[in-house]
């Protein structure tokens, strides 16, 4: 669309590949780390997390603060569905992104789970939603 | 087994991308919803062409809502109704409807996954682990089998992340490092649920399994 320019590309490119070396560097694509994680084993990818969440925390709070960014709702389908996200990522080691990580990696069974995740979305894009009429929002659109 | 980065360098590097993808892009890092936009890449025609009709035709907006007014009371009763009332409704071109909604193309988001894809492969260079895998590693062997079983987990599971990410309204990125450090209560419920989710499950798994 006409909103749409090279700069945008340029900047979504690079951060996905700067967002793709640092899962991959920072173990976060490795089944063995996110299982050892979900039986909380594994405090260090714990912090990875906390951490985050904190210094980002922190950013939001200095950098923008006078700035109005958009909320999600909370709705009938955030819990169920964040418990069906969780259950599949505690099968597959996989969220959305780390999905595509792993294939990078040479991880060929991620073809299988980013063939479910396509399968996933489109069966609640075309049947689902036109049904639960939940205001979900799109994350990043 | 390879070396992994310490968990604060980790840290440190997520809030720089959650943070410095914003501030670049104007829009909150999310990448389940690069996916919606993937398989949707259809409706972008569909929304341009909507969104176009109206901003620049808003009387498209009125006549339409004119003539299903039409055909729900009858043209008569229509008629007889702005005869009573003996006024026009005053259209003055500057009452155009407010609707400016930006939406990049969906092909930037498909560069983002690709992308992923490619920092992936230098990631997995500078770990000197290179090299294909067809298998999760042996504690995915042991917790849900081989052959058929471990392609059917990987679907399965592939499956539920795309449909909870989808009706959940967000994914990690979105709802756990985008929204849960803007104390967003939508994007903390998601967290915690999802993450308690993956626990339970896995606990169950591993002990009981």
């Amino acid at each position: 669309m006409q909103n749409t320019t090279i700069r945008d590309y340029v900047f979504y490119i690079l951060f996905g590949i700067g967002m793709g070396i640092t899962l991959s560097l920072g173990g976060l694509s490795d089944f063995e780390q996110i299982h050892k994680l979900f039986i909380l084993q594994n405090i260090p990818l714990l912090l990875v997390f906390c951490g985050a969440i904190g210094l980002t925390m922190l950013g939001f709070c200095t950098l923008c603060r006078k700035r109005d960014i958009p909320k999600k709702t909370l709705n009938g389908g955030t819990i169920p569905g964040s418990v069906m996200f969780g259950i599949g990522w505690a099968m597959t080691g996989a969220c959305p992104s780390i999905a595509l990580v792993q294939l990078g990696e040479g991880k060929f069974g991620a073809l299988l789970t980013i063939f479910g995740i396509l399968t996933g979305v489109w069966v609640y894009r075309a049947i689902a939603a036109p049904n639960f009429r939940l205001d979900t929002g799109v994350c990043g659109e | 087994m390879s070396e992994f980065l310490p968990w604060w360098a980790t840290s440190i590097l997520l809030a720089f991308i959650t943070l410095g993808f914003y501030l670049a892009n104007n829009r909150t890092l999310g990448v389940s919803g690069s996916w919606t936009r993937i398989v949707q890449f259809k409706s972008d025609k569909d929304f341009a062409e909507a969104q176009s009709s109206l901003t620049e035709r808003p009387k498209m907006f009125e006549d339409a809502l004119m003539a299903a007014t039409i055909e729900h009371f009858g043209e008569a009763e229509v008629a007889r109704f702005l005869e009573s009332r003996h006024q026009q409704v005053p259209r003055s071109e500057e009452n155009r409807p407010m609707v400016e909604v930006k939406r990049i193309h969906w092909t930037v988001h498909l560069a983002f996954l690709c992308s992923l894809i490619l920092g992936g492969l230098i990631g997995a260079a500078i770990r000197g682990d290179i090299g294909i895998q067809m298998d999760m590693g042996s504690v995915h062997a042991d917790l849900f089998g081989e052959g058929f079983a471990y392609l059917m987990t990987l679907f399965i599971g592939g499956a539920l992340v795309g449909f909870g990410t989808q009706l959940a309204g967000g994914c990690t990125s979105g709802h756990g490092l985008s929204g849960a450090s803007r104390l967003v209560p939508a994007s903390l419920v998601a967290t915690l649920s999802f993450f308690s989710a993956a626990v339970i499950f896995s606990m169950a798994i591993h002990y009981l399994g």
